[in-house]
């Protein structure tokens, strides 16, 4: 493990009580500054369950887990983008991504700054001032991005976030997800069952398997981006990785 | 055009103005109706002599009781029953309500008590309205506000109950774990629907008990209400069902006006 790692994890482990087989265990796994990790396994593997242990949103029964700080003042260490959006619907879609913002210190100009920011980024400026219900499946995704993009985190962790969209928004979410990484630079920490997505997407790809859960493979995909999926390498990868699932 | 159609047949009939003029129309029809059978029964002497008014008569009753000086205080009196009743068992019951369902240790105290409770009549309360308050204001205000209370309470604990509890992740997630956080930004927004259903039936369950209420003798609608049919003057009575139907419509009326405004973000 290198010094300018921004996510370090040493026999990390995760039971549910009254469960006696824990949903993985001694996991060891490191993400550097700007690094793209993309995490698969089948269904029911425990791959979400890690990335919310990651998230700080539910705590590890035993290991290490340790994340370095926020790059600033008015940012977060890491956000989260969930699978099913979840957008507030109550909130106005500009409203939906100030959420993060509170209690960063941040005036009120800068985080209309923040927000405009960010829908620019995601193309959704014109959707501002919309109900969540109003908008389609991918916007709803790309609000899920903004919002998270919003408070500038270092570590952006993504769980299965294209996997209930249509085919096509799917491939053009994705290429929009590589542009903004180019362009901000965070690590990205992305769970998907979908292996040509992964090899698609990462510079890394982690191989969850087994009941405890464990990383099986650590595949670094060389080929250079723009990825063309049709490929005869790009192919023969995926494949070969979908075999160690 | 498909999509037109569709849209008449989702919703309401009555959303081109055609089919809404058609519908105000038979619903004067059916009140004309309404009162051409009251004439009937009152011309053909169906209910016992001098207890159903002549539907004719009632315009001049209320002016009647409007120039007498009854109507106005009395409806002066009932509001104040009812609007500090209302109040009262409003805010006990949403509070006792969100206390019940977020605090476990809370709900485990007081859940025995509350079955107890429940079941009990608000004008059962009257007795001991009497005994504490005498015939007074704060005895009416006090038997009303119990049956609002118990409407608000269980429309607050279910509506807090039935939060999505994937939006507790996402508070988590995005810095607003803590206890107030957490209550302001997902549990009353995600329950407000709930909650404003239920403060709306305690707008009406309010002037439900208030007649009854006032039956004990404090002075008001339900007290003019019962010195009228004590002297025989039914049409009097009526005018005071009228005056309530009129100030429950207003005040649900406007109830419903902010309810849709808070609620405005549902599709």
């Amino acid at each position: 493990m290198s010094g300018n790692d921004l996510l370090t994890i040493q026999g990390l482990h995760f039971a549910y009580p009254d469960i006696e087989t824990p949903v993985f265990s001694d996991i060891d796994l490191s993400i550097a500054d700007g690094e793209f990790v993309a995490l698969v396994g089948g269904s029911g593997v425990g791959k979400s369950t890690l990335l919310r242990n990651v998230a700080g949103v539910i705590a590890p029964s035993g290991g290490q887990l340790s994340i370095a700080p926020a790059a600033s003042r008015g940012s977060r260490d890491r956000a989260f983008v969930f699978q099913d959006t979840r957008l507030l619907p109550w909130r106005r879609i500009d409203a939906n991504i100030d959420y993060g913002l509170t209690g960063l210190g941040l005036s009120k100009k800068q985080r209309r700054e923040r927000i405009d920011e960010v829908l620019e980024l995601t193309d959704m400026s014109a959707y501002r001032r919309r109900w969540p219900h109003a908008i389609s499946g991918g916007q709803a995704q790309r609000i899920g991005l903004a919002r998270a993009l919003a408070v500038h985190p270092r570590l952006l962790l993504m769980d299965e976030p294209f996997s209930a969209v249509d085919a096509l928004t799917r491939s053009r979410l994705q290429d929009e997800l590589l542009t903004i990484w180019r362009r901000i630079g965070m690590a990205v920490l992305f769970v998907t069952h979908d292996i040509e997505e992964a090899t698609y997407l990462a510079d890394r790809v982690i191989v969850m398997r087994g009941a405890p859960a464990a990383i099986v493979r650590r595949e670094t995909i060389a080929c250079t981006r723009p990825r063309d999926r049709t490929a005869a390498d790009f192919r023969a990868l995926a494949r070969d990785i979908a075999d160690s699932l | 055009m498909a999509r037109r159609g569709s849209r008449t047949a989702g919703a309401a009939a009555s959303k081109t103005p055609v089919s809404r003029l058609r519908r105000i129309a038979l619903g004067v029809a059916g009140l004309a109706a309404f009162i051409a059978l009251w004439k009937c029964a009152f011309v053909f002497a169906w209910a016992p002599p001098g207890t159903l008014p002549d539907p004719f008569s009632i315009p001049a009753a209320l002016v009647a009781e409007y120039t007498s000086g009854h109507l106005l205080p009395a409806l002066g009196s009932s509001l104040i029953h009812y609007v500090w009743g209302l109040a009262v068992g409003t805010v006990a019951g949403f509070t006792v309500g969100l206390l019940a369902a977020t605090s476990p240790a809370f709900d485990d105290v007081h859940h025995v008590l509350a079955r107890i409770l429940r079941p009990i009549p608000p004008l059962a309360w009257v007795v001991f309205a009497i005994a504490w308050f005498q015939v007074s204001h704060a005895g009416a205000a006090f038997v009303i506000s119990i049956g609002v209370f118990w409407v608000n309470y269980f429309a607050t604990a279910a509506g807090v109950a039935g939060v999505d509890p994937r939006f507790y992740e996402l508070a988590r997630a995005f810095g607003h774990g803590g206890f107030v956080a957490r209550v302001t930004t997902v549990t009353l927004p995600g329950a407000a629907p709930g909650i404003l259903s239920g403060m709306r039936t305690g707008v009406g369950q309010a002037w439900m008990t208030l007649i009854a209420a006032e039956l004990l003798g404090v002075p008001g609608m339900g007290q003019q209400m019962n010195s009228a049919a004590g002297v025989g003057a039914y049409d009097a009575v009526v005018v005071y069902m009228l005056a309530i139907s009129l100030i429950y419509s207003l005040s649900d009326g406007a109830f419903a006006l902010i309810q849709n405004r808070v609620l405005r973000w549902r599709p």
